[in-house]
C-alpha cells in the first residue's frame, strides 16, 4: 500500500495484506489467520459508545461466524450487557476469555451464550481514532504467550489495512476512472443493473462503487451525488 | 425456511465438481444447487438459456489457453450481471491484482473454499442483492 513505509511493513512486504483489494480478500486473510492460530472463527467488532443500545449482529463489520448465529444471539441476549463488551470500553489491552471464567458471570457470559470455549479480543483503532476489536473464537484450551503476541500483532496489522482500504471514510479523495464512469451513467439516469451491463461488471460492483462515491463526495443520496459532481465539475 | 441458491461452477476438471459438491452440501444457510460447465462455451450457453445462476465460480485457467481475463469479460458480454468469483490454486500471479478491471467480483484460492467461505460469499453477494 502506497502510503506505508517499509518501517511499517517489515513482516508483510510480500504478504496477502499488500495485495488485498476488497472485503473477500480481508475475509480470506482473517479467516486464515484464525485457523492458523487454532481458532474456528473471527469477528471484527465496531465498538461505538458503551451506553448505546447495541446488537452483536449490527456491530460485526466482518466475520466468519456461522450464518444466523449473531442474529440468534441478539434475539435472546443483550450484547451491551456482556462483560466482554463492557471491558472493551475500559481497556485496550488484548484479553483472553474462557467460557468457565468466573468474571464472565451468569447472564452476561458471551462465550457460553455463543457456544465457544475461548475468546481472544484484540482492541484496535482506525487511523481516525475509531475503535474496533478483532475477536477470535474457538474451542482451544490455551494459547502460549509467543503465539498470543503474534496473533495480536497480525490482527493489528490486518485491521490497519482493512480499515484504510475498506472502512475509512474517504471523503475528499479523488474518484477513480471507473467511479467517474459510473457516476456519469448515474447522471444519465441509468439503474445499477443497466450500468452493470454497460460497463461489464456485476450489479454488486456497481452498488459498491456507488457507495464509495457517496463516501468520497460526502453526500447522502444519488441526487445529491450528481448535483455535487456537476457543481464541482467532475462531470459536465 | 432456507433460500435456494444456484451456483454455476466453470472448471475443466470434473473432479473439482465432485469436490465442490461435497463442500456445498456442508453449507447450512442455503440450499445450494450446483451447476457445472467444463468450457467457457458451455457456460455462455448456460447463461443464454436463461437458467438461473446466483453466483458464478470461474476456474482461472480453462484449457487450452483461456484465463479469467478472457472468460470473465465473455460472461459479462453475454449479459450476466451477477457476481463472478475467480478460483485458482495460486493467486500469486500479478494479473490477479487487476481482477476487478476484468469484471470479476472476488478471487479465492481453491484451498480456501470451505463451507465458511461459501457462506460468507453468499452473505456478501447473494442475500444483499
Amino acid at each position: 500500500m502506497a502510503n506505508l513505509l517499509t518501517n511499517h511493513r517489515r513482516y508483510h512486504l510480500d504478504s496477502d495484506l499488500e495485495k488485498a483489494l476488497n472485503r473477500v480478500d480481508f475475509f480470506r486473510i482473517f479467516h486464515t489467520m484464525s485457523l492458523r492460530h487454532g481458532f474456528d472463527h473471527f469477528g471484527i467488532l465496531q465498538l461505538g459508545n458503551e451506553g448505546d443500545a447495541c446488537m452483536l449482529s449490527h456491530r460485526l463489520v466482518l466475520h466468519d461466524l456461522p450464518s444466523g448465529l449473531a442474529e440468534e444471539y441478539d434475539k435472546r441476549h443483550r450484547f451491551g450487557d456482556s462483560v466482554v463488551f463492557k471491558t472493551l470500553h475500559r481497556s485496550v489491552i488484548p484479553s483472553i476469555w474462557k467460557a468457565d471464567d468466573p468474571h464472565l458471570g451468569n447472564g452476561s457470559n458471551l462465550l457460553a451464550q455463543l457456544g465457544f470455549d475461548m475468546l481472544i479480543c484484540v482492541p484496535v483503532t482506525g487511523i481516525n481514532g475509531a475503535r474496533y476489536a478483532v475477536l477470535f473464537l474457538g474451542d482451544c484450551e490455551e494459547i502460549a504467550k509467543p503465539a498470543h503476541f503474534e496473533l495480536c500483532y497480525d490482527a493489528l496489522c490486518a485491521f490497519d489495512y482493512f480499515y484504510r482500504l475498506v472502512l475509512s471514510n474517504k471523503a475528499g479523495l479523488g474518484l477513480t476512472p471507473r467511479e467517474t464512469e459510473i457516476l456519469r451513467w448515474i447522471s444519465h439516469g441509468k439503474t445499477a443493473s443497466e450500468i452493470a451491463l454497460i460497463v461489464s461488471v456485476s450489479e454488486h460492483t456497481v452498488n459498491s462503487h456507488t457507495a464509495t462515491i457517496l463516501k468520497k463526495l460526502d453526500v447522502v443520496n444519488r441526487t445529491q451525488m450528481v448535483a455535487k459532481a456537476i457543481r464541482e465539475q467532475i462531470i459536465q | 425456511m432456507t433460500d435456494t441458491v444456484h451456483i454455476l461452477l466453470v472448471d475443466d476438471d470434473p473432479a473439482e465438481y465432485l469436490i465442490m459438491g461435497g463442500i456445498m452440501k456442508k453449507v447450512t444457510s442455503a440450499e445450494i444447487h450446483l451447476h457445472f460447465c467444463e468450457t467457457i462455451e458451455a457456460a455462455l450457453a448456460f447463461i443464454q438459456s436463461g437458467k438461473p445462476a446466483s453466483v458464478i465460480l470461474m476456474d482461472n485457467r480453462l484449457q487450452p489457453q483461456c484465463d479469467f481475463r478472457e472468460t470473465v469479460p465473455a460472461l459479462r458480454q453475454q449479459g450476466f450481471i451477477g457476481p463472478i468469483g475467480v478460483i485458482s490454486s495460486s493467486l500469486a500471479d500479478p494479473y490477479f491484482q487487476k481482477f476487478e478491471d476484468y469484471g470479476a467480483d472476488f478471487r479465492i484460492d481453491k484451498a480456501e473454499l470451505d463451507p465458511t467461505a461459501i457462506e460468507f460469499i453468499l452473505r456478501e453477494y447473494v442475500t444483499k442483492t
